[in-house]
């Protein structure tokens, strides 16, 4: 009879197999911490604006938040109380990625309508956007859109874009206040020109924004990335920039669109929801090392907890990069 | 001196109850802490007993539901295992008897470090099989087990970053000699199509798993190439329990059979 992969007290064949049986996972007991503050990011716009985002001036958007209103995501903690005791600061990924899936079959779920679902999905990559930060995760790279998705009814890809347009809108100044650096990738040309001439302003006007960085996938796929990476290097080989034989695999990765991300181009940390196993053309060339993370709650139901336990998952995981650590 | 000894006899009682209470209590804590630790050991050791049996029912046809498999979805099957495992050939030949039982028609095999592509060079895995063909590039082998054919590719962490460059280089060339032919085109557009035909002549154009199962310590796909990744199901943990297929020497008849029956039944997304 085949051994029991645990640690075993009682029917270990030999003292060699105690040895080489995986230890348990380290409980840590959580400590009460004090209540504190809720941190709210307002996404609703202020009255100030009416219904413009603020000018290209940075300092001009900052000081157009009254101070009643105005609230950074660490006024009032210190950083180190903010990190939930079961994870290990030095060991958090500095770089997650999340295929946000599962607004459709929440709202099923719950007898609302699709557009319900993707409002929910909106609040849940809000909640981790405020947590990422908080805990001091670098880069956050979220799946909102693939190229496949245009094929949905209408209604809805009309209803996505409105969304995703009311989103930046909404969350202009708060990007710009909390030094998020904002990055729209994908193939902009099929979205609606409002949204792309935003999705351009908020990249320029974020560009220099080093404390958190936020990667919106919009319209993407893996492989044309990869083509449009050759694309990029066969311009470069027109322009006689490059010969064919200088073409590595750094000379490609360099031309991919996360590329743009100079410290952390590659996701640590993938994480899908709804309880699908594939990575559905998302960072096929970058996640080839990343941790993958599947959990069945669907996107709207991701919150605090699920990424709590995410987090520690990866924690607990021997990441080799494909070598042996003796 | 007097008064000293006064206020030590009056606070002494005090100060060694207080001290027996408090390692009277780091024992209590102690004691419970550590029946914690066994009652969580005990759990595991319940789960993996139970997923044993589980395995070995499967295997011995017990649950009906798992003997026969619908495979229509399954057109290739891929197996990505940690290069240190792949040095136990005895394990990967159990593997590829499993893989063939089950009908599994092709199956390409990956490690980091090339570890399966020199055995197969050697012909270390297939000296019990009944036929043996290779392709011209030596990356793949069919062969006849338990009766049924099954072809297998071998693959490393070249074929994946690697020999997209390859293609690159080889689009970028040809873009150059369309440019001395024509020198007033454009810009080059390239599609999925020409990257997919590059791969072709680079020498990794095969089929495109439906199913990637992992043996290894870490739930990462190892570099698996990326252009073949696209849809695949990538099985760790077929049951959301953290345990996952686990490293390739727990390897058992019966998950492999249970990841393949969980993926037939699944819906494409």
């Amino acid at each position: 009879m085949a051994m029991p992969s645990s640690g075993c007290l009682f029917f270990s064949s030999s003292p060699a197999t105690l040895l080489l049986r995986p230890a348990l996972p380290r409980l840590s007991l959580p400590t009460r911490r004090p209540p504190r503050p809720r941190q709210h990011i307002s996404l609703h716009r202020r009255a100030t604006h009416q219904g413009k985002p603020p000018g290209t001036n940075p300092a001009a958007a900052s000081s157009q938040s009254s101070p009643a209103t105005h609230e950074t995501l660490t006024d009032e903690l210190k950083w180190e109380e903010a990190l939930p005791s079961c994870l290990l600061r030095e060991s958090l990924p500095r770089h997650v990625a999340i295929i946000m899936d599962g607004n459709s079959r929440w709202a099923r779920d719950k007898g609302l309508p699709v557009s319900a679902g993707h409002e929910a999905g909106y609040r849940s990559l809000k909640e981790i956007i405020r947590l990422s930060c908080l805990w001091g995760i670098r880069a956050l790279t979220v799946f909102a859109f693939s190229s496949e998705n245009w094929f949905r009814p209408k209604a809805e890809v009309d209803f996505l874009m409105t969304l995703f347009q009311g989103v930046l809108t909404e969350n202009f100044d708060i990007f710009v206040r909390e030094g998020i650096k904002v990055r729209i990738i994908g193939d902009s040309a099929k979205l609606p020109k409002p949204l792309q001439q935003l999705a351009k302003e908020i990249q320029d006007v974020t560009v220099n924004k080093t404390r958190f960085e936020l990667i919106v996938a919009v319209s993407y796929s893996g492989r044309q990335d990869i083509v449009l990476a050759c694309q990029k290097i066969a311009q470069k080989v027109k322009d006689r920039l490059l010969e064919p034989d200088e073409i590595t695999e750094s000379l490609f990765a360099q031309e991919l669109e996360t590329n743009h991300s100079q410290d952390f181009p590659y996701p640590d940390l993938l994480i899908r929801t709804s309880g699908e196993l594939r990575l559905s053309n998302f960072l096929l060339w970058q996640s080839a090392y990343s941790e993958l993370y599947f959990t069945k709650s669907n996107w709207p139901d991701f919150g605090e907890a699920d990424y709590i336990e995410a987090l520690q998952s990866f924690q607990r995981r021997q990441r080799r990069f494909g070598q042996r650590i003796s | 001196m007097d008064s000293g000894y006064g206020i030590l006899n009056t606070f002494a009682p005090c100060l060694l109850q207080s001290i027996w209470s408090s390692i009277i209590w780091r024992f209590c804590m102690g004691v419970f802490w550590y029946s914690l630790r066994l009652l969580l050991r005990v759990v595991h050791i319940g789960q993996d007993l139970t997923h044993t049996i589980f395995c070995y029912s499967i295997s011995n046809g017990l649950i009906n539901k798992y003997k026969n498999l619908d495979l229509h979805n399954l057109r290739c099957l891929a197996v990505v295992i940690d290069s240190e495992d792949a040095k136990n050939i005895g394990k990967i030949k159990k593997l590829l008897h499993s893989l063939s039982k089950i009908g599994a028609m092709n199956v390409i095999l990956y490690d980091t470090k090339g570890v399966l592509k020199k055995y197969m060079a050697s012909s270390k895995l297939f000296c019990n099989a009944k036929t043996t063909c290779f392709d011209a590039d030596r990356r793949t082998v069919t062969l006849i087990l338990h009766g049924d054919q099954i072809t297998i590719e071998f693959l490393s962490f070249s074929d994946n970053k690697e020999i997209i460059s390859k293609a690159a280089n080889f689009l970028c060339s040809r873009q150059l000699k369309s440019n001395l032919l024509a020198p007033h085109k454009i810009e080059p557009v390239f599609t999925d199509t020409d990257l997919l035909n590059a791969l072709k002549m680079a020498g990794c154009g095969g089929l495109h798993p439906d199913l990637l199962l992992v043996y290894g310590p870490a739930r990462c796909h190892l570099g698996f190439p990326a252009w073949r990744l696209r849809y695949t199901e990538i099985i760790y943990d077929h049951e959301f329990n953290f345990r996952y297929m686990g490293p390739l020497k727990s390897m058992k008849h019966g998950a492999i059979v249970k990841a393949v029956y969980d993926f037939s039944n699944r819906n494409k997304n």
